[in-house]
């Protein structure tokens, strides 16, 4: 009877034992990467997109990679003259890929966050995010004040809204899920009262599901989306600073745009949408200074 | 390490811990009964209804939990069967789980020889007396072990959990690693709490074990 | 309702990319499943000895495995090594080491739990005959143990080919992947994708796990 307890006791420091050395061995030993030059020498850049998220990042009925980001990554492929190895994460080891060096880049619709940029560096932003919210026609919440004690608003983890919501509105009560796809039939079904996410998603939501509206177009502060290296990989990041300027004055990412966002949203939401040359529309803030931007996403 | 970052967690894996642990007992129950019902049945060969429990069995622990839950949570609604996310977690865990403890407790029933049996009745026991008193005593001590690790099978699948919105362990810590990034300090959390759901589990398994096996074989 | 993905199913090459993920998730299991029961005869027979440190350690490995859950194993053994120790594993190489070291504990405590139950008397009268320990076990206790293990490691091997979705944390993409992948791809032409993938996707791991079972209680009824 004791030597049972004992034993599983023992087993139990064991394992906290072990995961604390793993920890700690894993702090001591941070920011793996891999320089400019040495990607440019092995000729091949690792990528990390999403590859469920149309469509920023998914993969096409043909097996290929396509989308915002996915496009984006095939310039700089082109532009460091190497191929790109598209790598699938989920969003919650997208830091993990970057601090072991088993991708270079992220480029998984990674919002800036002052949290995130305590793990990783970012470049320059290349689109904008703002929030929304849409509810059913029958019972619109216009307001957050109109979400009820017992009420639940629907997010995605991970996400901006879930952020947002968590931080500036503790008394809501969130119901998280893990895919889109959860999440939009759960609104469906009646699940939640509204559904709130960036304000381009519910806006194509609400055009393509009658029945649905959208009461909250904007909410909060403005977010943007960058790429993202290990922390302290100076030479990659220089680089994407510079490729994201000079593409810029092509206005590579209006292309991008037109070919890969279009056919979601329409024209509409181009220049709300497109952040051109790292330059935050109105935000007042110049190409060289990421951190502010990363302090206004927090 | 950030300890900071680790104190501000600790209230939303509490949450997450009661609501696994309380899930994941209520589905433990449903199993059981379950699982007792479908083995007895398939042993006594109940006629018809030995063909649907071997049914269920073969359905739900051939295919994936995950999949099971989407389809009681995003697919009955569609046909006007709308349950909350608890009730699909209890459902789903006691059914899929009830699978296996059927299974399990069947093979202790069959690995009981049948000499006892026909010795049981040459003694002049009746059928219903030979299987309460010789041979479920004896099958359930065998299945003891399996049916322990079934149970900890189960309260670990509640790790699909995030299908259906509820806040389980492993959502939360995915969930918080996804907002906040401090991916060692929430796996580690992660570790200790389910350290906390399953050791006691493991440690009355044990113990349990050993007071059957004592009963089977004598000390 | 509109359709029900069928459509989608059958567009470009998805449907072969739905069998090339389940032939991941097949292989994944497969591969961990032989080194589980090699291994995990093994470390039965060694926990039935009577060498005690021996035994204290697997009782804290069985432990280890019991309460750790596979996606911190998956993210120990992935990442965890690339930082401490700087290894390169492929995501496939981790998925088999952590499937193969939960495979291997589960498999030599069945092992375990039916030796002990065969009764010691077969062991002592086979030692009387003058067999050697290896004898005693190759020829009169594993045939014997091995049947009792039929229906549990069954058990175990479809479990592990229903766990394989958690690859997708470290950047393998198997069947459930593929189908989520597919129903985002196509969320605008074809809202109720989920269902009709999900169907295909539940018929897929049936298809492959019912088979399995079957064989499994026909070995177990001609062995009986």
């Amino acid at each position: 009877m004791k030597k049972a307890v004992i034993r599983r006791a023992a087993a139990a420091v064991m394992i906290l034992a072990l995961t604390l050395a793993l920890s700690v061995a894993a702090y001591a030993s941070d920011g793996e990467y891999r320089t400019l030059d040495e990607i440019k020498d092995s000729g091949v850049i690792n990528i990390g997109v999403f590859s469920d998220k149309s469509p920023f990042g998914y993969v096409d009925e043909n097996g290929d990679y396509q989308g915002y980001d996915v496009y984006f990554a095939n310039r700089i492929g082109e532009d460091l003259g190497v191929e790109v190895n598209f790598v699938s994460t989920e969003a919650a080891s997208r830091i993990e890929y970057l601090q072991t060096g088993k991708v270079d880049i992220i480029l998984a619709n990674f919002t800036v966050t002052e949290e995130r940029a305590e793990e990783v560096d970012f470049a320059l932003p290349y689109m904008n995010v703002s929030l929304g919210v849409v509810s059913p026609e029958d019972a619109v919440i216009e307001s957050l004040d109109d979400v009820g004690e017992d009420d639940q608003v629907i997010v995605i983890s991970g996400t901006t809204a879930e952020t947002y919501l968590t931080k500036n509105e503790p008394d809501i009560k969130l119901q998280k899920y893990d895919a889109y796809a959860e999440a939009k039939t759960a609104l469906e079904n009646g699940n939640g009262v509204a559904w709130a996410n960036d304000n381009t998603e519910v806006m194509a939501f609400a055009i393509e599901n009658p029945g649905f509206v959208v009461g909250i177009p904007t909410l909060g502060s403005a977010d943007t989306i960058a790429p993202a290296v290990t922390k302290g990989n100076d030479t990659l990041l220089d680089w994407l600073n510079e490729e994201i300027k000079s593409l810029g004055e092509e206005e590579f990412f209006h292309a991008d745009y037109e070919a890969t966002l279009l056919d979601t949203y329409g024209a509409d939401y181009e220049e709300t949408l497109v952040v051109e040359g790292g330059l935050v529309a109105g935000a007042g803030e110049t190409a060289d200074a990421p951190v502010e931007t990363a302090k206004a996403g927090g | 390490m950030d300890f900071e970052a680790i104190r501000s967690y600790l209230p939303l894996y509490w949450d997450a811990l009661g609501l696994t642990v309380r899930i994941g007992w209520q589905g433990v129950a449903l199993a059981l009964a379950l699982g007792v019902l479908c083995a007895v049945t398939l042993h006594l060969r109940l006629p018809v209804l030995r063909r649907l429990v071997a049914g269920y069995i073969e359905l739900f622990r051939n295919t994936p939990l995950l999949v099971q839950l989407f389809f009681l949570y995003f697919a009955l609604p569609k046909i006007g069967l709308r349950m909350s996310p608890a009730v699909c977690g209890v459902l789903g865990l006691g059914l899929l789980c009830g699978a296996y403890m059927a299974e399990t407790i069947r093979s202790g029933l069959e690995s009981i020889p049948p000499i006892q049996t026909e010795s049981a009745q040459s003694l002049g026991m009746t059928r219903m007396q030979v299987f309460c008193h010789v041979i479920l005593p004896q099958a359930v001590s065998r299945s003891v072990p399996g049916l322990v690790a079934n149970v900890i099978f189960l309260l670990k699948e509640t790790s699909v959990f995030s299908t259906v919105s509820l806040m389980d362990l492993m959502f939360t810590a995915k969930d918080l690693i996804g907002m906040y990034a401090k991916t060692m300090e929430c796996l580690t959390l992660l570790v200790v709490f389910y350290l906390i759901m399953l050791l006691p589990v493991s440690v009355l398994g044990s113990l349990l074990e050993r007071r059957l096996r004592h009963a089977e074989f004598g000390p | 309702m509109r359709s029900l993905g069928l459509d989608v199913l059958f567009k470009g090459k998805n449907f072969l990319r739905l069998l090339g993920g389940l032939w991941v998730a097949v292989r994944i299991s497969l591969i961990s499943v032989v080194i589980s029961i090699a291994l995990g005869l093994v470390m039965g027979m060694l926990m039935t000895g009577k060498n005690r440190v021996l035994k204290a350690v697997f009782r804290v490995y069985l432990e280890i495995v019991r309460i750790m859950p596979q996606m911190v194993l998956l993210f120990v053994v992935y990442f965890g090594t690339t930082r401490v120790f700087g290894w390169d594993l492929s995501p496939e190489a981790s998925a088999i080491a952590v499937f193969s070291f939960w495979g291997t504990a589960e498999m030599g405590d069945l092992v375990r739990g039916a030796l002990i139950g065969i009764p010691r008397i077969q062991y002592e009268s086979a030692e009387a005959l003058g067999m050697t320990t290896a004898q005693v076990y190759l020829q009169v206790i594993l045939p014997q143990a091995v049947r009792r293990l039929i229906p549990l490691s069954i058990n175990l091997i479809t479990r592990m080919i229903k766990t394989t979705s958690l690859v997708m944390m470290i950047g393998m993409v198997e069947v459930l992947k593929v189908a989520q992948q597919i129903i985002e791809a196509n969320r605008k032409a074809s809202p109720n994708a989920a269902f009709g993938l999900f169907a295909v996707v539940l018929l897929m791991y049936f298809a492959i796990c019912w088979p399995i079972s079957r064989l499994a209680s026909y070995l177990e009824k001609r062995w009986a």
